[in-house]
């Protein structure tokens, strides 16, 4: 998760702002979509996301990493969101029954993926550490410096999450 | 690497490439609110508040006090007209022989107190910050108080003619006659 030499950024600087913003969304919103419902919802985190950070940009220290920062941000975001799912679970509703007829959109290959849909079901902390570390390639320890916890708390969610994978996928 | 976790790496890297290949729009504006919440949030703003309203209560007080002490809102002209005023009695009632300028003076005090008083009860009904009830009353009369008790008392204006005590009439008991309705052919 080491930042290269073209990927400084000078923190409350908005052109570099927005050059973080091209070069991490894509990894973001990765992140986010085994985390939320569905894809559009990831998107929506996903700029979420990025409103938080450049409220605290011009806080940021450049010593840290500045994406590990990014997706501390975006797993809140999604934790938050699952909070109020129960409140949006009517309006889900009336959008499923209008939608078109699904294609070969990747958002919709994402969200009809089991494995996927069998992550959303995981508390968002052990979906995250999935995430992390089976998509992103992060280590136990990069991880946890991303999310600010101990290494072995990220051990210790990885182990549950992969339980309760197996469980709900019959492996 | 357990089968679980490679065939999970495999399904996010096949959903989620997908995904990441698609065009990155653009980033949501953000909206500029911490400057207008500065403006008008925070103790600060109270404090400003509370010290214009102060500030115009004191100019109202101001106002309504000099009316209240000279009876004119403006006390310069007020006590012009009262000398010349006085000065005018006092040659009349040289030159017709009676005592005292108060007969002469009292009229114009009075009028002129009325006026001052309507004036600032207006003035008490425009302040909207409730001390508008304190405000019309003043002492427009008090500058010919002392002599308007010799007088007689001035006529009141909202009424021109004097009650009148016309008795209702009274039903009396049985005042009608019954009336027999034939039917008509």
């Amino acid at each position: 998760m080491k930042q290269a030499e073209s990927e400084r950024y000078e923190p409350g600087s908005d052109a570099d702002f927005e050059r973080l913003y091209r070069n991490t969304y894509r990894r973001i919103v990765g992140t986010l979509i085994p985390l939320v419902r569905d894809v559009s919802t990831a998107e929506d985190c996903a700029q979420e996301t990025y409103e938080r950070a450049y409220r605290g940009w011009a806080k940021w220290r450049p010593d840290a990493p500045v994406e590990a920062w990014l997706h501390r941000i975006a797993i809140n975001v999604a934790i938050s969101d699952r909070r109020y799912q129960r409140l949006r679970q009517a309006g889900e509703v009336i959008r499923r029954l209008g939608r078109p007829t699904p294609g070969t959109d990747p958002a919709v290959v994402a969200e009809r993926s089991v494995v996927v849909q069998a992550m959303k079901k995981l508390p968002p902390k052990q979906a995250a550490a999935l995430v992390l570390r089976h998509y992103h390639g992060y280590t136990n320890r990069e991880i946890a410096a991303a999310l600010d916890v101990p290494e072995q708390t990220v051990a210790s969610r990885l182990a549950a999450a992969r339980r309760h994978l197996q469980a709900v996928l019959g492996k | 690497m357990s089968d679980l976790e490679r065939e999970l790496e495999q399904e996010l890297h096949r959903v989620l490439d997908a995904m990441a290949a698609r065009p990155i729009p653009p980033r949501r504006a953000i909206p500029a609110r911490v400057g207008f919440r500065a403006l008008l949030g925070g103790t600060g703003t109270a404090l400003a508040v509370k010290v214009l309203t102060g500030v115009a209560v004191a100019a109202a007080a101001v106002t309504v006090a000099g009316a209240a002490t000279t009876g004119s809102l403006n006390p310069a002209v007020w006590g012009q007209a009262v000398s010349e005023q006085v000065i005018k009695c006092k040659q009349e009632v040289a030159n017709s022989g009676q005592h005292g300028i108060g007969d002469c003076v009292s009229p114009f005090a009075s009028q002129h107190g009325a006026t001052v008083s309507s004036a600032t009860r207006q003035h008490g009904n425009d302040n909207t910050n409730g001390n508008g009830s304190s405000n019309g009353s003043g002492n427009a009369n008090s500058h010919s108080k002392d002599k308007i008790k010799e007088h007689t008392p001035p006529p009141k204006t909202s009424s021109t003619f004097p009650p009148t005590f016309d008795r209702e009439p009274v039903d009396q008991v049985n005042p009608h006659r019954l009336v027999t309705i034939s039917p008509q052919p």
